[in-house]
């Protein structure tokens, strides 16, 4: 599904040039759940946001299902990334003025579905996320678990193939981070593609396979064999 | 070390700051401006010593001239009996106009705007500075002039003008030529009084008589109602006299109160008046708050950036006046660089304005400039502390940042709409102004041609001359037409003659039989364009002997006189009855009814008219028109026989549509000041708003950049941040239509013939705001727009 051929990433500043990513070549079958991890500065969430058509890549190939759009423009890249892709971050991101269930459904506006398809969307998934009964509160009334539970709604909310999440659970504590690990395993489950970049071990553990990346390089690639054997 | 904090957070932001001072800087000049001009037209005649205790004198009475109030009055002669009748006057000055608008000095003849023969008392009501002589003797013999040294530099040059010998020609007015003794040159009277006379000059032999302005000189704590209440006793006790005048009504108006609050006719000099204040007090007023909200708007939005750096203040043990210090100095700080920005500004203005207008706002007005900026300054600080008064920041905050920033931009969208309020009234007013100017303009008479001018007043031995000099310029190609009138355009034709008509009868209605009249020439038609309703010109070679008369009537006359349909008065005997001797109209019958035309301002209702053609009477003013693009030909061919036929007069003349504008000078520089001050408004607004939009746009980036990772496109981000200003627009739209619409209608109440106030003139006012926001924020919001998400989320 997901194809990279030597994708590069500099970062130019006034006399510095930064290679975030060096000629990265990977690939990611449809219905795995891969994990990316590796230190601070590696390039882990610049390889995250080319993969979920955010950025550009500086130089190489990005192939998605089969298309290259490593060198689309901003509209195109609007166009694919839109009920293809839901992101997930380690801050939530979800808009303070809006409520949970504005919040969620704000991918199927842009997609320009019926407010009643929405509705129905939304209410569908909030359920299955627990949170049905916080449809009208605002983020700040949450908690960090429940905040995380909205926001991966929002990201599977257009039903996309791949979800992208950067460290979903860095901030929050050890039981509403499993809570959310165990959520994205069983959409992986449904079959949703699911690339993670992460820093835990221990969610790394959930994934198929871990890309190590060390400054900007593929360092190893290894199959998690529990994982595998359930895959 | 305070300043050393300020001077880096400027420096942080100079685009915002640079806006922070430009408007503060533009706001303060404008106000400064504004109230030296207001100051100067509230201190109108106030530099004369006595000021307080000098009224005017003027009368009215239903049977003379149809109870028109004359800014003089008409029987000057009875001043000496009325100041010995009253106990209450102390002196009195006359000042009997010099007509003929020339005066000769060595058989060369001189124009004059304004000079008047006055009472040897002149200078003991008036206060102006004497150059050369005494002002308790320079009058004192008949026959003394005393001239300006405007007009003593243009006669004399460099040369002493005392006891040279200036004439008043023979003519129209005057049998014989009268010579002056010069005796005094005086300062040229101040722009801020309500005449200035060339030359004033104490009568040679007759006694002063007929129209003069007259001016009282009251005695200390004079109740001025004592003579006007007592006007009627004194004229029945000088009834035989003066012939019963039983129903004269008097008036006393401070001469401080002449320049806003006189409105008579035949006013020494236009003057201004009360609305002309109010508009420009309330662009003051407006230009004051946009520039005050402006700033605090401003700052309000740019409390957040300094959050940081006073809660880490507070945590390290500061205080809250810490942070009050802080936010005044700054505050200072921008003031102080505004109010030099504001003084280099309004030296150059100033010398601007010195330039074209003759008008020194500065001079002797430094305590006043001094209180203005002060005042504003205080303002400009206190607006400067809204964030810490407003318990913005410096409170420590637990996580809780957002709820502050949603709350900044509520109070930005009260003072944006406001804001706009004031945009929108000013561009509708502006609009309507100068809609309503150019409808004056466009219905004045022989407006929309361009190429007619006037000889004003001319000589009576100029006059005298007028067919020759017709018959003459007719010759040449570049000359279309040639006419003379009583009155010239812009003019008023006060002057009015019982009549008799065949038909019509006084007492049925109690009408008054006078009505006005307009001699002119064979020409002035159609020179003028004036439409026919009914009848004919004059006839051409018409002998003027009784009987065979001919008149041309306005429409306003011929509804005057009973009529309705302008076929019907047509061939109607007529008569004016002159209440000179020296003057004959024949008798003849109504020729042609013309639609009513404008020869004064539109502010009046038209009068009846009547017109009529008579050899050398009261042809005082002459006018030609010339052919489409001949204008240089034509001015040279009218000048070389104006040379061979009146070597000895003044070649002066003025374009028509110049002497309208000076009828309407008030409304046109109304129509400019506002323009300018709408213009600065709509600046500073647009500058404050677009630090606005940078604000919003910043507070919002993490919001667009989730809107984008879920899908928005650039246009569907640039809706969603222009969407809040377009309806802070039409928010301002709907509350500045009805005010405007009230507004103007007031202002247009000032005119007997307006414009409408059409649904577009608020329409377009609306969208041009509308239009002006959009171009001020869209750029903000498409650098918002189109940024990188990732940027925006990488920091979270």
């Amino acid at each position: 599904m997901i194809q990279t051929n030597k994708l590069t990433k500099i970062f130019r500043t006034e006399d510095v040039e930064t290679y975030a990513l060096n000629e990265v070549s990977m690939e990611v079958k449809r219905g795995e759940f891969v994990a990316i991890m590796g230190p601070s500065g590696c390039g882990k969430s610049t390889l995250l946001n080319i993969i979920g058509l955010l950025d550009n890549p500086s130089g190489g190939e990005y192939y998605f299902d089969g298309t290259e759009v490593g060198s689309y423009k901003e509209r195109q890249r609007t166009m694919m990334r839109k009920g293809n892709i839901g992101f997930v971050f380690q801050s939530f991101n979800l808009i303070d003025e809006l409520t949970v269930y504005e919040n969620v459904e704000l991918p199927l506006i842009y997609l320009k579905k019926k407010a009643s398809e929405r509705k129905e969307m939304v209410t569908a998934v909030l359920e299955r996320m627990k949170i049905g009964h916080r449809a009208k509160h605002f983020p700040q009334q949450l908690s960090g678990g429940q905040q995380q539970r909205v926001a991966i709604g929002r990201a599977v909310v257009a039903n996309p193939k791949l979800i992208l999440a950067d460290e979903p659970t860095g901030n929050l504590d050890s039981k509403n981070g499993l809570e959310v690990m165990n959520l994205l395993t069983e959409l992986n489950r449904e079959g949703t593609t699911i690339i993670m970049v992460t820093h835990s071990m221990h969610d790394a553990g959930f994934a198929h396979r871990v890309i190590n990346l060390f400054d900007g390089e593929i360092l190893t690639e290894n199959v998690n064999e529990k994982m595998a054997d359930i895959l | 070390m305070l300043f050393q904090y300020i001077f880096r957070n400027i420096k942080k932001r100079p685009f915002l700051n640079f806006i922070k001072v430009l408007g503060l800087a533009l706001g303060l000049s404008g106000v400064l401006f504004i109230s030296l001009f207001l100051k100067n037209e509230l201190t109108y005649d106030s530099f004369h010593n006595k000021a307080d205790r000098i009224y005017r004198l003027t009368y009215t009475n239903p049977g003379i001239f149809g109870n028109n109030h004359f800014a003089r009055i008409y029987n000057s002669e009875q001043v000496p009996d009325l100041a010995a009748h009253f106990p209450e006057i102390e002196n009195y000055a006359r000042l009997a106009p010099l007509r003929g608008g020339v005066m000769m000095h060595n058989e060369r003849y001189y124009s004059i705007n304004e000079a008047f023969v006055c009472d040897s008392s002149f200078f003991r009501v008036f206060d102006t500075e004497l150059l050369v002589g005494n002002k308790h003797t320079v009058l004192e013999a008949p026959g003394s002039m005393v001239v300006s040294e405007a007009f003593a530099q243009k006669v004399f040059g460099d040369e002493s003008a005392v006891g040279k010998i200036i004439s008043l020609p023979a003519g129209q007015f005057y049998a014989r030529q009268t010579d002056f003794t010069v005796k005094g040159v005086m300062e040229n009277f101040p722009q801020n009084s309500h005449f200035h006379p060339d030359l004033i000059a104490t009568p040679a032999q007759d006694e002063i008589s007929w129209w003069a302005y007259t001016y009282l000189l009251l005695k200390e704590h004079a109740n001025p109602e004592n003579i006007t209440a007592g006007y009627s006793q004194f004229t029945a006790l000088k009834a035989e006299e003066f012939g019963g005048e039983s129903e004269t009504k008097a008036y006393l108006q401070p001469i401080t109160d002449i320049h806003l609050h006189s409105d008579k006719l035949r006013e020494i000099e236009a003057n201004s008046n009360m609305t002309n204040i109010y508009v420009l007090s309330v662009a003051a007023f407006i230009l004051l708050l946009i520039s005050m909200s402006n700033y605090a708007s401003l700052n309000l939005g740019m409390a957040g950036f300094n959050n940081k750096f006073v809660t880490i203040n507070r945590i390290l043990g500061s205080t809250r006046n810490m942070n009050l210090k802080y936010f005044f100095a700054e505050s200072l700080f921008i003031v102080l660089v505004s109010t030099l920005v504001a003084l280099a500004i309004g030296v150059l203005v100033n010398s601007l304005i010195a330039h074209h207008f003759g008008i020194h706002l500065f001079r002797g007005n430094s305590s006043f400039i001094a209180l203005v900026v002060s005042f504003f300054g205080l303002l400009g600080i206190l607006s400067g502390l809204q964030p810490v008064l407003k318990q913005r920041v410096g409170q420590i905050q637990q996580g809780k940042q957002s709820l502050i920033k949603s709350n900044k931009i509520k109070v930005s969208q009260g003072i944006i709409i406001s804001q706009y309020i004031f945009a929108i009234g000013l561009i509708v007013a502006v609009i309507i102004i100068s809609r309503q100017n150019r409808f004056v303009l466009e219905n004045s008479l022989g407006a929309g041609h361009k190429n007619i001018i006037c000889f004003e007043s001319v000589h009576a031995n100029v006059q005298q001359k007028f067919e020759i000099f017709k018959s003459e310029l007719l010759k040449h190609s570049s000359i279309e037409s040639v006419s003379a009138m009583l009155e010239p355009p812009g003019g008023e034709a006060n002057d009015m003659f019982p009549f008799e008509m065949e038909g019509y009868s006084k007492a049925e209605k109690e009408r008054p039989n006078m009505i006005g009249v307009f001699p002119c020439d064979y020409s002035f038609a159609e020179l003028f364009n004036l439409d026919f309703l009914s009848g004919n010109n004059f006839s051409q070679n018409n002998s003027d002997t009784e009987g065979s008369g001919e008149f041309l009537i306005n429409e306003t006359a011929m509804q005057f006189l009973n009529y309705n349909n302008p076929q019907e008065i047509i061939g109607k005997e007529f008569r004016l009855i002159s209440p000179n001797p020296e003057v004959t109209v024949p008798q003849g019958k109504i020729v042609g009814v013309v639609k009513d035309f404008h020869l004064s301002s539109l502010k009046k209702r038209v009068e009846p008219l009547v017109l009529f053609k008579r050899d050398k009477l009261w042809l005082l003013n002459f006018v030609v028109s010339f052919k489409p693009g001949m204008r240089q030909t034509a001015l040279s061919d009218i000048s070389s026989l104006w040379q061979e036929l009146f070597p000895a007069y003044p070649f002066i003349y003025e374009d028509v549509d110049v002497l309208y504008k000076k009828v309407y000078k008030t409304e046109l520089l109304q129509a400019r000041l506002l323009s300018i001050f709408t213009f600065i408004s709509i600046f500073i607004s647009s500058m404050g708003l677009l630090g606005i939009s940078l604000l919003v746009s910043q507070q919002q980036t993490k919001e667009i950049g989730i809107r984008k990772v879920n899908g928005a496109k650039v246009s569907e981000i640039l809706a969603m941040l222009n969407k809040d200003f377009i309806k802070w627009v039409v928010i301002a739209f709907v509350i500045a239509t009805p005010i405007a619409y009230y507004a103007m209608n007031k202002w247009l109440e000032n005119f007997a013939y307006k414009t409408t106030l059409s649904w577009w003139v608020f329409a377009l006012s609306g969208m041009l705001a509308l239009g002006i926001a959009l171009l001020t924020v869209s750029w903000q919001s498409w650098r918002a727009a189109t940024r990188n998400p990732v940027e925006a989320l990488r920091y979270e």
